[in-house]
């Protein structure tokens, strides 16, 4: 200390020399001065600069900077600065200068006359003018980390010289600013964390939310979602179609997180959205397969088992890609497995059919039928041993004669509160044939599916009315080839409308009104043409073979019913056809 | 409905495609009928075809009439399922001759 001309001193802060120090209790009013400044601001860069401007103040300094180091503690970048010239935004090396080497070595600097000093670095001088004779340098490091530094240039005297009281001043004030800084990012990250966390609840909600309410008895269909930790990759659905059918699916998202989270949403989105007028299930989830090809993120798949049940006969239509096999409780206690008709969804492009999406037609007959996640068969119990395919039956067994819901509560119940933390999702559906009163009431309060189709009656719109009908048909349940056959009858009916009901008459319109209940489907075809004669509408086979009268041959070879009626108005001709549905179940 | 003509060894290849029903059959019947100015034999390939309806099959009818006038060969091909319905509801599916596919008519 006594040897001022080699202008180069570091030293331990706490070998300072108490004798040296002016005036203790004004240096502590000030810290707590600076310290009550810097604790109402949690904002880094006003911290940052509020503390900068004290320190400068207080140390009387012409100038200050203020360094923090990066994330990857490389450099250290000028975050503030207080004088004469604005150095904010210059990058030093860590380790390199004055300010570099005191954070590289969390040690104070004090450089009396930077002239003696080769540390000192010209180039700044040169490039902005200022003339720097005397320098401090204090680092700022909270606990675990070090922040950065704090450089304090020309004393505001008339020597313009540094003492060692300025240093211990500057190195207690840079502790007080390294604890606002540091508090200040922690303010930050608590903001962030408080931000994210508050977004997760949002979107557990949102999630929530895409499940279906359970409904009352005698709703066949109930399902339970409890996922293992904010968002769930699994999901179930159900909704009824308009004829009294009910969808269901249940599909789990490969992997965990935001993500199979995500990807759970859209596919659970797609199924509700695609169900509404798809009903098939090999074709919905073909359909549903081809979207989720499209926007593929690698790696991600979805297994999925969605189906048609129809209350009223028991009948489901299922199609299963890469899910757990569906597991059948039947009547009298058998438990029959389905497994998968197709591979999972979101890898391959595939249509519906044999080679491709298969789709599978059974009877529950009474019966409940049960789909699960891999959460529930790999479930640790609470002596650790996993639930598995045989543990889940031996509840089933046990609750035989509950409601379907009590009896997936039941398998629930044995997975939760085991004491071992769950890491994947548990998801179960079960769809119960088993309620007696259910046949007598669904079918009682069926309500018949109509749908109505007006259209100018010229050639051009055929192809259109063909294919409403075509849509009909696959809607009320009809088999394809029995869908072919309607198309043809119908398309016979309304082409003799244009052909020859409205022969002379350029702007004519038709109705086909379709009516879907108890079994068959009925189409009433109605014109405002000039009434025709029903005895000439007598389907004859013509005795050569010939165009000929083949419409209503075919007509009639095809409707189990069919009726000329004079239209309801008055004027035109109403043609009534039923047929009698055989639905897809009978079709392998 | 769409067609397109090509010629293969002797016979021309008349393959339609599309839904052959009022709209489109008068069209469809007149093809049929000059390619018979030019050749004594005509093969339809159906095999496109996905719906055809009465008046479409009256065109095929008419086709096989005015062959039959003038000695020429006409027969069908590839019918689909929806297409070979309706023949057969019409009670035609004997009445024309029909193949599995083009070439089954070439070389018959």
């Amino acid at each position: 200390m006594s040897d001022i001309s080699h202008g180069k001193d570091r030293r331990d802060p706490r070998r300072f020399d108490r004798r040296k120090s002016t005036n203790v209790s004004t240096h502590l009013e000030l810290l707590s001065k600076m310290s009550g400044h810097l604790a109402v601001t949690l904002n880094i860069e006003e911290t940052i600069q509020k503390a900068l401007d004290l320190i400068v103040q207080f140390v009387k300094a012409e100038g200050g900077a203020l360094f923090l180091l990066d994330e990857n503690n490389n450099t250290l970048v000028c975050k503030a600065s207080v004088g004469p010239v604005d150095i904010r935004g210059i990058i030093l090396k860590t380790g390199e200068g004055i300010v570099g080497q005191c954070v590289a070595e969390n040690s104070s600097r004090i450089v009396r006359d930077v002239q003696q000093d080769p540390d000192f670095d010209h180039s700044v001088d040169e490039s902005t003018g200022f003339q720097t004779r005397s320098i401090l340098c204090a680092p700022m490091a909270g606990h675990f980390e070090k922040i950065g530094a704090i450089e304090l240039v020309n004393k505001s005297d008339a020597s313009g010289l540094f003492s060692d009281t300025d240093l211990l001043m500057l190195q207690t004030l840079a502790s007080a600013a390294a604890l606002a800084i540091s508090n200040a990012h922690m303010a930050e990250d608590l903001v962030i964390q408080e931000r994210v966390s508050r977004e997760l609840e949002l979107a557990t909600e949102m999630q929530r939310s895409l499940l279906p309410a359970s409904r009352p008895a005698p709703f066949p269909v109930c399902g339970i979602n409890l996922p293992a930790y904010e968002m769930s990759g699994d999901f179930y659905d159900f909704f009824e179609i308009g004829d009294g059918r009910i969808y269901f699916s249940l599909g789990d998202v490969s992997g965990k997180g935001m993500d199979a989270a995500l990807l759970m949403s859209k596919t659970a989105s797609l199924f509700r959205c695609l169900g509404k007028t798809l009903h098939q299930p090999d074709e919905l989830l073909a359909t549903i397969n081809r979207e989720l090809c499209e926007t593929a993120i690698h790696g991600m798949f979805v297994t999925m088992a969605c189906g048609l049940f129809d209350p009223a006969t028991g009948e489901v239509q299922l199609a299963n890609a890469g899910h757990e096999p569906l597991l059948l409780h039947a009547r009298d206690g058998c438990f029959t497995a389905i497994p998968a008709s197709a591979p999972p969804l979101g890898i391959l492009p595939l249509a519906a059919g044999e080679d491709g999406i298969r789709k599978d037609c059974l009877n529950l007959d009474g019966g409940t039928l049960y789909i699960f996640t891999d959460g529930v068969t790999e479930g640790d119990l609470a002596n650790g041993n996993q639930l598995g395919v045989d543990g889940f039956t031996d509840i089933i067994r046990e609750s035989t004669g509950l409601p379907a819901a009590d009896r997936l509560a039941a398998v629930v119940s044995r997975l939760v509160n085991t004491g071992r933390t769950r890491h994947d999702d548990i998801t179960l559906l079960a769809i119960d044939a088993s309620i007696p009163c259910l046949k007598e009431d669904i079918t009682h309060n069926r309500q018949p599916m109509v749908i109505r189709h007006t259209f100018p009656a010229r050639a051009s719109e055929l192809q259109a009315a063909r294919e409403f009908v075509n849509k009909a048909c696959a809607d009320c349940g009809c088999s394809k080839s029995m869908a072919t056959d309607i198309v043809i009858a119908v398309g016979e009916a309304i082409q003799n409308v244009v052909r020859h009901a409205y022969k002379d008459i350029e702007d004519g319109e038709a109705t086909l009104e379709i009516v879907c209940k108890d079994g068959i489907i009925e189409f009433q075809l109605q014109d405002s043409a000039p009434t025709v004669d029903p005895e000439k509408l007598k389907p004859e086979w013509p005795e050569e073979p010939g165009p000929g009268g083949l419409g209503i041959c075919i007509i009639h070879d095809i409707m189990d019913e069919v009726e000329h009626l004079p239209a309801p108005s008055g004027q035109g001709n109403l043609l009534r056809m039923v047929k009698f549905i055989e639905s897809n179940s009978n079709e392998t | 409905m769409k067609h397109e003509i090509s010629q293969k060894q002797d016979a021309s290849v008349v393959a339609f495609s599309g839904e052959i029903d009022l709209e489109s059959s008068p069209a469809a019947r007149e093809v049929l009928l000059k390619c018979f100015e030019s050749t004594s034999n005509v093969i339809v390939d159906l095999s496109e075809v996905s719906y055809i309806d009465s008046s479409g099959v009256a065109s095929l009818v008419e086709a096989l009439q005015a062959a039959k006038k003038n000695g020429s060969r006409f027969s069908l091909a590839a019918a689909s399922e929806p297409t070979r319905r309706v023949l057969e509801l019409a009670r035609l599916d004997k009445v024309f001759t029909m193949y599995d596919s083009v070439d089954d008519g070439l070389t018959a």
